[in-house]
């Protein structure tokens, strides 16, 4: 089973986020690479994880284990970057003042992470949490103030960010496919992670004294 | 052993989806044909279904373009027949074609197409010898649609009504 999940089911899951993380499907079906900048938050979304003790490269990648098994390895830790990157492509806004906060955002609270210590159950939840909380603002608040027909959402903001120019925060209409598959890329993406093999842990040898 | 099976078979599985996601990405293909249009050409083994693209030719000459652009669509459904694109691109210019004004929308979509067909010539260079057509080479048709796309002086020139359609 440990093979099996380190050789097919974790890279087939990754390589499935990364061809998600660029999906928008709008007049046609865009496939988007991410920018330059999701490439820096994947680096240090990759140093929280290994930080964070989520994901051990050791137990990946060492020279005990055979060439094939460190093949397997390799592609574990190059799909799971390539999801991380197209996982922060997926959940930052594509334009305006919403693209640079989120950029900003998400940079700041990566490095703050990385800065702690944190241990791997509370840098799974608070991943959760900030991707989940990024897919709300992005697919459901800002959608809704983009949407042209508008609705019972888009007065109730409107109403709250009175004063506030439009102009600064929407963005291209999202269609619903959209919306689901990023829902489904973010679910996929956080499973992924849970599945990732934590760092072996170290043992202290202590002489007692009699 | 059967571990070491599983590992083999995980990383080649890795190795040609990551490649076929690269593929898509690269390509951007909008419905299941362009996707297996594109696999196969890449290895040499599309073809047009030749029965649609003379259904198509025959419209084509009876300057019924919707029909021939529906038959040309069947016969090239993976858009990857650079020939056929010639085709759809030249019916969209003489369906737009007008002595007074050009339709700009048939004149985009067929610089789109006349575009992808130069693209998918073999060295970015397309003749197509019909002695039935005014235009053979489709970096003039794409010439012909561009200028039809620009607002020009001589737009305003009355002798233009005289011009004729190729």
């Amino acid at each position: 089973v440990k093979a099996a999940a380190e050789a097919v089911y974790l890279p087939l899951l990754f390589l499935t986020v990364a061809l998600l993380g660029g999906l928008r499907v709008e007049e046609r079906v865009v496939l988007t690479p991410p920018p330059l900048f999701a490439l820096v938050l994947a680096v240090l979304l990759f140093g929280v994880l290994v930080r964070g003790r989520v994901l051990g490269p050791e137990r990946l990648m060492n020279g005990a284990r055979s060439t094939l098994q460190n093949l397997n390895g390799l592609a574990v830790i190059l799909t799971s970057f390539a999801a991380s990157a197209q996982i922060f492509n997926l959940i930052i806004p594509e334009s305006g003042l919403p693209f640079l906060l989120f950029n900003v955002f998400l940079f700041v609270l990566l490095l703050n992470t990385l800065a702690g210590s944190p241990d791997r159950i509370p840098v799974l939840r608070s991943l959760g949490v900030v991707l989940g909380s990024a897919f709300v603002l992005k697919f459901i608040l800002l959608a809704a103030l983009s949407d042209p027909d508008g609705g019972a959402l888009k007065r109730v903001l409107l109403a709250l960010l009175e004063g506030v120019t439009l102009g600064t925060l929407s963005q291209a209409p999202l269609s619903p496919a959209t919306g689901y598959a990023a829902f489904a890329t973010v679910l996929l993406f956080l499973v992924g992670l849970a599945m990732l093999p934590p760092p072996a842990r170290g043992v202290a040898l202590v002489r007692s004294h009699e | 052993m059967q571990d070491r099976s599983v590992r083999a078979f995980g990383l080649g599985l890795t190795i040609v989806y990551a490649a076929f996601i690269v593929f898509l990405y690269v390509t951007q293909p909008q419905n299941l044909a362009q996707v297996t249009g594109s696999l196969t050409s890449s290895v040499g083994a599309y073809r047009v279904d030749q029965r649609a693209f003379d259904e198509g030719l025959a419209l084509f000459r009876q300057d019924r373009h919707d029909a021939a652009r529906a038959a040309f669509a069947r016969a090239d459904p993976a858009d990857r027949d650079a020939r056929t694109q010639f085709y759809i691109a030249y019916s969209y210019y003489r369906s737009g074609w007008g002595r007074f004004y050009n339709d700009d929308e048939h004149f985009q979509k067929g610089l789109e197409h006349v575009d992808r067909a130069i693209a998918l010539a073999p060295g970015g260079r397309l003749v197509v010898g019909d002695p039935e057509n005014s235009i053979h080479d489709a970096s003039e048709l794409r010439a012909e649609l561009a200028a039809g796309l620009r607002i020009e002086g001589s737009d305003l020139n009355p002798m233009r009504m005289f011009r004729g359609r190729k």
